[in-house]
């Protein structure tokens, strides 16, 4: 079974001024994830890798870069799905821990449960080495000014969605030579957020879903919107009923804009291997590799490749 | 065959000296639910009364008389969903609130969020002039002998589960064919602290949407979450099948894929409505056409008139 990786850093109007830096993060992330692939490791274990990578990389909103919520406190969600066993594990509203997904990770190995919140989670990290870290260091001066920017406007308030909000939440999915799926997901959230604000990202079904009979799947984009059509399933129930994973991707996210006036993106690799990115907003920063071969993007219809060469 | 309201009290194991309690509460839930949606209320206003009234009745494992987590304190999770524009709020691992149920509602008309947790949940309670509550009210004598029992190093995990009543929950369609769903809980005896089951995710512990139906889920939460069984089960009334058909396969898919039993109650456009569930037990009432149904067992379905004050579930000897 030919390995996949697909990897997206936010589906959002990028600006030009971060469009490079996120266009080489992504590509970073989808080749360190299809090294741990190649070499025989499992889907989970290359989405982790990956999801690590852009958590580590502050140009993107997840781990170090994070956005601040409305006290200027940073606040993570994140999930992970085996889709062999459909075990997952999440945190949400998870603070200061510089790879929230490792920490979902956990949550799933070494936990009877799935999803741990807020102090708990916090609690759980410490009883298990993964200490926290300042909030400088995992915060930007560029994040810093952009929340004293907005904090003039009043949280809580119905807004519409609009697709110049930062959305860049980072994901992956992965199918491997032993044709498991997992999928990950991890951000920072929305910028000035309420206080203990939870979106898509942690919650199953929405933020991402696997499940070895069908496929794998990672949604960035408006949260809220993302929870109302359980993005990440809906898509697979698409493709359960026989539609190409480009189709699916689509006529999902479609779906979202009609009905809910939101908009996103998604990676989506299913069991037999075919792959999307698909996006309704502006942009998406996203990378595959397939067979040794790099694609990836920026602005719809653009698609660049690269031959990877390996050792 | 509209309105129709749909209530559950939690599949499980029910011992018989309280099956009485389990069965009065929820018919007490759906005959007042009912009498909203009959004065022309809205589907949403009469499952968050149903299940209000379930978290204010301490048999129930949610609000009063929630179960404790490994420290012997209450987080609560709940859900609401509107299934006309699919909007939906949500409170995980709240502490010191009566009512989770009305919080969730809150964050769904109040804010441009869906979901808050914890410390966040309590502030916004706090800002919407909600009274914060001491934990000794929402603890029972009967969570804290199932807790204190659970602690105990040689605890039999399976029978420290038996018997905590469970999740609570309704769906419901209104008089002009708007269905919401909504669930509460206490979550897991002995849980971790922040543990979050199924109840508050979207697609887990409920969906509604309008153009197909609505599900409440109760059972092994983290299993639930394994197959996002209220989406699942629209799924298959997307397909075509019935609401008992879509209910039953759903939980089959459960059982059979990751051993995780469980109950539901669900409700399709028309006001066609199913209890079903795949554990010993699950305590449910129904109204609709004047008609109270209500049950308990796998197989069991009463009837008497709405009007009738109590329910005449065969009382058990002790």
């Amino acid at each position: 079974m030919p390995a996949v990786i697909v990897v997206h850093g936010g589906a959002w109007a990028i600006p030009d001024e971060l469009a490079e830096a996120s266009v080489a993060g992504v590509k970073v992330a989808a080749r360190g994830g299809y090294s741990v692939l190649r070499r025989g490791g499992s889907a989970l274990d290359a989405v982790e890798a990956a999801v690590r990578s852009m958590e580590d990389n502050s140009v993107f909103n997840a781990g170090h870069g994070a956005t601040l919520n409305t006290d200027g406190e940073v606040e993570l969600d994140a999930i992970i799905m085996d889709g062999r066993t459909l075990g997952s594990g999440a945190v949400s509203c998870v603070k200061n821990i510089p790879h929230p997904v490792s920490l979902a990770r956990a949550v799933m190995e070494k936990t009877s449960h799935t999803m741990l919140t807020d102090k708990g989670a916090n609690l759980f990290a410490e009883s298990i080495g993964m200490s926290t870290v300042p909030t400088d260091s995992l915060v930007t001066e560029y994040e810093w000014r952009e929340w004293e920017k907005h904090k003039h406007y009043v949280t809580g308030v119905m807004e519409d969605f609009n697709s110049q909000w930062a959305h860049d939440t980072v994901g992956a999915v992965a199918l491997d030579h032993a044709g498991n799926v997992a999928c990950a997901t991890s951000t920072g959230g929305i910028r000035n957020k309420m206080v203990g604000r939870v979106g898509d990202s942690p919650v199953v079904g929405c933020g991402g879903f696997a499940d070895n009979c069908i496929g794998a799947v990672s949604c960035t984009g408006h949260g809220e919107s993302i929870l109302k059509v359980t993005l990440a399933r809906l898509i697979l129930s698409h493709i359960e009923r026989g539609l190409s994973v480009a189709d699916a991707s689509q006529m999902s996210l479609w779906f979202m804009g009609e009905r809910v006036l939101g908009a996103g993106g998604a990676v989506v690799v299913s069991s037999a291997g075919q792959w999307a990115a698909t996006f309704t907003t502006e942009r998406m920063a996203w990378a595959s590799v397939e067979n040794d071969v790099l694609s990836y993007g920026l602005d719809p219809k653009d698609v660049r490749k690269e031959k990877l060469l390996f050792e | 065959m509209l309105p129709v309201v749909v209530v559950h009290g939690g599949a499980g194991f029910v011992p018989r000296q309280r099956s009485e309690l389990s069965v009065s509460g929820v018919c007490s839930a759906a005959g007042s639910a009912y009498g909203i949606l009959k004065g022309g209320g809205s589907s949403m206003d009469a499952v968050v009364n149903a299940v209000t009234l379930l978290e204010n009745n301490p048999a129930f494992n949610a609000g009063i008389g929630s179960v404790l987590n490994v420290r012997g304190d209450i987080e609560m999770d709940a859900l609401v969903m509107d299934g006309k524009t699919l909007a939906s709020g949500a409170v995980s691992a709240v502490r010191n609130i009566a009512n989770p149920t009305q919080l969730a509602r809150l964050v769904m008309e109040k804010t441009s969020h869906a979901c808050l947790t914890a410390e966040g949940a309590s502030q916004f309670a706090r800002a919407m002039g909600i009274p914060e509550v001491p934990v000794e009210s929402l603890i029972t004598d009967y969570s804290r002998m199932r807790w204190q029992k659970n602690l105990a190093a040689d605890a039999n995990p399976v029978e420290c589960q038996m018997g905590k009543m469970g999740t609570v929950g309704a769906v419901a369609v209104d008089t002009e064919g708007n269905i919401a769903c909504a669930t509460s809980t206490g979550g897991m005896l002995n849980k971790m602290v922040g543990r979050v089951g199924d109840t508050p995710c979207i697609g887990s512990g409920g969906y509604a949407d309008n153009n197909i139906g609505a599900v409440s889920t109760t059972g092994h939460g983290e299993t639930i979450m394994k197959v996002t069984l209220a989406r699942l089960i629209l799924f298959n009334m997307e397909k075509g099948q019935s609401v008992e058909a879509a209910s039953d396969s759903g939980l089959a898919l459960m059982k059979s894929r990751v051993d995780g039993l469980g109950g539901v109650i669900t409700v399709d456009p028309q006001g066609h409505w199913a209890a079903r569930f795949s554990s010993l037990q699950m305590a449910w009432a129904a109204a609709q056409s004047d008609t109270l149904h209500y049950g308990l067992y796998t197989g069991e379905h009463f009837t008497q008139n709405i009007d009738d004050p109590e329910s005449h579930y065969p009382k058990y000897k002790a």
